[in-house]
């Protein structure tokens, strides 16, 4: 297994940290992109950040209460070796659904 | 049960295959080395064959493929990789004003045996630069070989007969295929089968059918064998025609089919305009005249920027607007 690890964003205009006040994921947990994944605290604003991909959760890499650094690992997910592609998402495997139907004209 | 195995490994084992065979072969490129490629494709090698021969380059794709031409006029064969279809912009003109006429330049006496591995083509919800299609631009450019291949099992044939080419041959993978497992014969099996029977510039039918032909390459040819079990429902024989080198072209293997079929349909994910449907419309049109029942129908990309993410679907190929397209050359009557 291969990690994919996230780093802290910059929140703001040139914030350089942020405060991890609530994880809403722990490690094991499945979770989608875009789900609601941990809570902080800039000098700005406090801010809830959403999971920027669908898997596993393999390590949080900042306890609550710690200070994160802009580009410093924040998460990693787990992935499977051959799907640890670092941009981008694997396709799944869809049944495509159709509406156009074809009809074989008269000769 | 026949072992499967995804694209992404198959490539995988051709290149440690070529590099175990050849000592003048070479693999670099951004991120090939230590990491493994970002689609995994040369994970491990590094290890297993020394970072003198899997190693990975500055970002720079201009001195990736200038470093390619220097290695193959002092006899390696080098395989590099750039590591997105966008970024090879940057490398455009060693491409094509050095590469591609190296040997013409030389009267021969430079061979340029130089494999550029491609992650190609969109369908992974990649940011911009990571999508595009370029085979059209590649296909125009004298000197240039382009293989496309849609499968595991041709992805590894491909490679090697690409390697083992002395032109230089873009070798564009269907980054959305990647990860797709199929059925996978013996590596040397398969290869030897290959090489004795789709020679350089040869398509496969890889499925058969009488009532229209779908063109096709890469991931684009999953989609048609799709709208071709869809077309079945409603009574239609759809033919779907692989095929593998966009140049050299295949005229023979696409006269063959769709002289028989008598209707034809082109399907690719770059943008229209210019595109290798024209092309290939062009030379059924040449070559199969007497026999169509219906113009050739193009399917393709928008004549826009490669789309984000969230609108690839509506810009890559559908089945129903693949479906739409076999539709209108069963309706075509002559006016």
């Amino acid at each position: 297994m291969a990690d994919i690890t996230f780093t802290l964003p910059d929140l703001g205009e040139g914030l350089l940290d942020a405060t991890v006040l609530e994880w809403l994921v722990a490690p094991g947990d499945f979770v989608e992109r875009g789900a609601a994944m941990v809570e902080v605290e800039t000098t700005k604003s406090t801010v809830e950040l959403p999971s920027p991909r669908t898997g596993v959760i393999a390590a949080l890499h900042v306890d609550e209460g710690g200070v994160a650094e802009v580009g410093s690992p924040l998460v990693s997910f787990a992935a499977d070796d051959d799907q640890a592609g670092i941009v981008g998402t694997v396709p799944a495997d869809e049944v495509p659904v159709r509406r156009v139907r074809l009809t074989i004209p008269e000769d | 049960m026949a072992e499967t195995l995804s694209m992404q490994a198959a490539i995988n084992t051709a290149l440690d295959e070529i590099l175990t065979a050849d000592d003048r072969a070479l693999v670099f490129g951004e991120d090939v080395g230590t990491l493994g490629g970002v689609f995994r494709v040369t994970d491990g090698l590094a290890a297993k064959h020394g970072s003198d021969r899997v190693f990975d380059t500055p970002l720079a794709e201009s001195a990736i493929i200038g470093m390619s031409i220097g290695l193959a006029i002092h006899g390696f064969r080098p395989i590099p990789e750039i590591q997105f279809d966008g970024f090879a912009y940057p490398a455009m003109n060693q491409l094509i004003t050095q590469l591609a006429r190296m040997t013409y330049r030389s009267r021969g006496a430079l061979p340029m045996p130089v494999t550029l591995r491609l992650p190609s083509f969109g369908g992974i919800r990649a940011p911009e630069h990571h999508g595009e299609s370029l085979e059209a631009i590649f296909a125009h450019v004298p000197g240039l070989k382009v293989a496309v291949p849609s499968n595991p099992s041709d992805a590894y044939s491909l490679l090697k007969q690409c390697v083992a080419d002395p032109d230089p041959v873009i070798f564009m993978e269907p980054k959305s295929r990647y990860w797709h497992k199929a059925e996978f014969g013996q590596p040397a099996e398969a290869a030897a089968r290959i090489e004795a029977e789709l020679p350089i510039g040869v398509s496969r039918v890889v499925r058969p059918g009488r009532h229209v032909t779908l063109v096709a390459w890469g991931a684009m040819v999953a989609r048609c064998i799709q709208v071709a079990e869809l077309a079945a429902e409603d009574g239609v024989d759809v033919e779907v025609l692989d095929l593998r080198w966009l140049k050299p072209l295949d005229v023979a293997g696409i006269s063959a089919s769709v002289g028989h079929t008598r209707r034809a349909v082109v399907v690719h994910e770059a943008p229209l305009s210019a595109g290798l449907g024209a092309e290939i419309s062009a030379l059924i049109t040449e070559n199969c005249f007497d026999s169509l029942r219906a113009p050739v129908q193009r399917v393709a990309g928008f004549d826009v920027a490669y789309p984000a993410g969230p609108l690839e679907d509506h810009y890559i190929p559908s089945v129903d607007r693949i479906l739409a397209a076999v539709q209108r050359t069963l309706e075509y009557r002559r006016g």
